[in-house]
């Protein structure tokens, strides 16, 4: 479903962001990935719908090789990847139905889009979907009115609408507090099984990446450390992904295997 | 305690550092001031046979002629109808050239001739542009529509560009995550985060082509400002004051409606 080869990212002249990442989920599940910021976890997910450019290495989604893609075939590619946003990223102004057809803004015309007639069967979809989250009270309400747990609901409809293949979310719950950030990754968790979809999950919450996820990947410097089941998750492993802060680690070699063998952390 | 420290002075550190730089440039503005005014032809005499001639032009400018209103509502008439259709086509226009002229959208050759056409419109005052298109399309009020549509386009498409600058990213973000083109982003993530801003300008620039039309008049670009210009060239004082009047009841009138609908937009 998804495959990434020696994933190379760099900023500018800057440092590697991301240095040789290997990375591939072949079974539906959530895929949770924890390690500190500046890892390079918000960089990996958007190199996978190509929101950010990669330097170099190849990523292939659905059997389609995405860093290959530019113009139309690249828009196709980006409606089977669905993606939920730390800031929700919903348009403030327009209603809560009018976001979630956004997801279908792939599939419609730009003379639909503008008078917002979007076919029946998206409408449909979107009151299933908004029924499903528990919002079908809130349909024309603006987006901005709506607290932070319902906006996110909406976030994960609208990237639902899309009929994805693979749903990418940044940082999900990391704007909510603690219990709505607890329903959100439940919901996000139940959605998964219910539609069979393969979940990639940045998340900062330890506990919330143990609990939730099938596998949880450990990300330091723009490699991958640690890839395992939630309660391999151990204290020692945790300190390797956590340890020192975003600059420390500049004077490694790009994807020093050193890391790997659990080495001491400068 | 050792021996009192010496009272420490401190004062507010001169703007410019150099006190050589600063005394000169001193020196420099007085020689300058002192030159300017000593060379100026100020020539007394005539300032005060200015003033009993401001005297005779008031009395005979009162009481405010109203007789000749047929001329006047025609002049009003044209001068209204000539700011109501630049303000629409300028607008109009105003909106592709603004997302042109925004860096965060358009590409950087775009934005450079948006840029362009932007401080083309803005470069010139409203007179001289009236001038120039009396002058190629000749007496009347299409010279004025051309001239406030070039003055709408510079003040709204700056301003407009502005807003498109500052929108919320993430907007943008997650529309191209669902896979939507240029057009659709547009109508879904920019036009809504910009139209407060778009309809408060198009009502304030409204409000501002309505005075601007009765100056661009007295060069011969129709409406009321020519009209103006001949009540005075005949010395009807009283009509031609009569003629300020409406012409300050009108723009009181237009500014309190075009506040007002501005304050219930926000």
């Amino acid at each position: 479903m998804l495959k990434i080869t020696a994933l190379n990212k760099r900023y500018g002249n800057g440092e590697l962001v991301l240095r040789g990442l290997d990375l591939a989920i072949d079974e539906p599940g959530l895929t949770a990935i924890i390690g500190s910021s500046g890892a390079g976890k918000s960089t990996l997910l958007r190199c996978i719908n190509r929101l950010i450019e990669p330097t170099s290495g190849t990523i292939v989604v659905n059997g389609v090789a995405i860093t290959a893609l530019r113009g139309k075939p690249l828009r196709h590619a980006r409606r089977s990847i669905g993606m939920i946003f730390q800031g929700f990223n919903l348009v403030d102004r327009l209603s809560v139905m009018e976001n979630v057809l956004a997801g279908r803004l792939g599939y419609v015309n730009a003379t639909q889009a503008l008078t917002r007639r979007f076919p029946q069967r998206d409408i449909d979809h979107a009151f299933a979907l908004l029924e499903r989250v528990g919002l079908q009270d809130y349909i024309n309400k603006r987006a901005d009115t709506l607290s932070g747990g319902q906006r996110q609901r909406v976030g994960v409809v609208r990237a639902l609408m899309q009929e994805p293949k693979i749903l990418l979310a940044d940082e999900p719950t990391a704007s909510l507090d603690p219990k709505t950030s607890q329903q959100i990754m439940a919901l996000i968790r139940e959605l998964s099984d219910e539609l069979q979809l393969p979940v990639l999950v940045n998340i900062h919450n330890v506990h919330q990446a143990r609990t939730f996820a099938d596998r949880v990947l450990g990300m330091r410097f723009g490699v991958m450390i640690f890839d395992g089941k939630g309660e391999d998750l151990d204290d020692e492993t945790l300190d390797r992904v956590y340890e020192g802060t975003a600059g420390r680690g500049e004077n490694e070699e790009p994807g020093d295997a050193s890391w790997l063998a659990g080495a001491k952390a400068p | 305690m050792t021996a009192a420290p010496r009272p420490r002075k401190w004062r507010k550190p001169s703007a410019i550092a150099n006190p050589v730089l600063r005394y000169g440039l001193f020196v420099t503005v007085f020689a300058y001031l002192y030159w300017a005014v000593a060379t100026l032809p100020i020539n007394w005499d005539r300032i005060l046979q200015g003033f009993p001639r401001a005297v005779r032009i008031f009395s005979n400018a009162w009481p405010p002629n109203f007789t000749r209103s047929g001329l006047m509502i025609s002049g009003f008439t044209e001068s209204i109808q000539m700011a109501i259709i630049a303000t629409v086509l300028g607008v109009a226009i105003s909106i592709p050239v603004a997302i042109m002229a925004a860096r965060n959208i358009a590409p950087p050759p775009v934005y450079a001739v948006g840029r362009a056409i932007i401080i083309v419109a803005r470069s010139f005052h409203p007179i001289i542009v009236a001038i120039i298109f009396v002058k190629a399309v000749g007496f009347g009020a299409l010279a004025g529509i051309f001239t406030l549509m070039l003055y709408s386009l510079g003040f709204v498409g700056k301003l407009l560009a502005e807003a498109v600058e500052e929108i919320d990213p993430g907007q943008v973000e997650a529309m191209k995550a669902a896979g939507a083109g240029f057009f659709k982003t547009l109508i879904f993530a920019v036009f809504p985060q910009i139209l407060p801003r778009q309809v408060g300008l198009s009502i304030y620039q409204l409000d501002s082509n309505l005075r601007a039309s009765a100056v661009v008049g007295v060069v011969g670009a129709g409406g009321i400002g020519g009209t103006l210009m001949n009540a005075f060239r005949r010395f009807d004082y009283d009509f031609a004051f009569a003629i300020l009047l409406v012409l300050i009841a009108i723009i009181l009138i237009s500014e309190g409606i075009s506040g007002r609908l501005r304050r219930g937009l926000s």
